[in-house]
């Protein structure tokens, strides 16, 4: 994955949304991409029911009980282009996956829009967390996942003029909160969707 | 394995940032590459 990270500008240009996809539930993906460097393509969970997505597909091995390493490129007119599967041991490469995905979008000849752009956070964007804070804790990887490494992020546990700012802001002490264009928005999954929205729209 | 030619089934299915996300909503957009995997902290 952090090779298609890295080539996110190639299928851009090629007009295409790049989505992993596996069994895993909505925080281990957050915390794998992490892992990884930052995922900010959508990595998707089809957890529940467990695999029902790859199934339709013809990508789930249920004897194992997970989903196949296989690449399907759907054309924007919603028709299958590519299938093929390398078994869970295999690999992929990365720039061959690209290269797949600019030739489709010259032979396909189906409507394409240019993606929307990140927007930006805006200059004055700070995110207020605490130690030992689970909903902190998810906005930060979140920080980390669409790579926003420019914003300000202020420990409200461990400094007294953070806390300050934060109830300035607020009217509460109550955190993560983050702050953009000065109006706070208080909930880990508000927050964490907007950052997404902000940085890694789809 | 889906066969080429077809059309592709729709899913809505959440991302690692919650959002909802559906094939359907890159119709006339986008192309979309769909990289399945067996499991998070296996290689991709």
């Amino acid at each position: 994955m952090p090779g298609v990270e890295a080539l996110l500008p190639r299928f851009r240009a090629a007009h295409t949304q790049v989505l992993g996809v596996s069994i895993d539930s909505v925080h281990c993906h957050a915390n794998w991409g992490r892992d990884l460097g930052g995922v900010s393509f959508p990595l998707l969970a089809d957890f529940q029911p467990k695999g029902a997505m790859a199934e339709s597909y013809g990508a789930y091995l249920a004897g194992a009980g997970i989903t196949d390493r296989a690449t399907v490129l759907v054309d924007s007119g919603g028709s299958v282009r590519h299938a093929s599967s390398v078994t869970p041991a295999g690999e992929r490469s990365p720039d061959e996956l690209a290269a797949l995905c600019e030739q489709v979008d010259r032979e396909a000849g189906t409507p394409t829009q240019a993606a929307p752009e990140p927007q930006g956070l805006g200059a004055d964007a700070v995110l207020y967390v605490k130690s030992h804070c689970g909903f902190s804790r998810r906005a930060r990887v979140a920080v980390d996942n669409v790579h926003a490494a420019d914003l300000t992020v202020r420990n409200a546990s461990d400094d007294a003029q953070a806390l300050e700012a934060l109830r300035q802001v607020s009217g509460a002490e109550t955190a993560p909160c983050l702050v953009l264009d000065g109006s706070p928005l208080a909930e880990s999954d508000v927050i964490v969707r907007t950052l997404a929205e902000r940085l890694a729209p789809i | 394995m889906i066969a080429e030619g077809t059309q592709a089934p729709d899913f809505t299915l959440q991302d690692q940032f919650g959002r909802k996300i559906s094939l359907a909503d890159f119709r006339d957009r986008q192309h979309v590459l769909l990289l399945f995997y067996p499991l998070d902290w296996t290689p991709t």
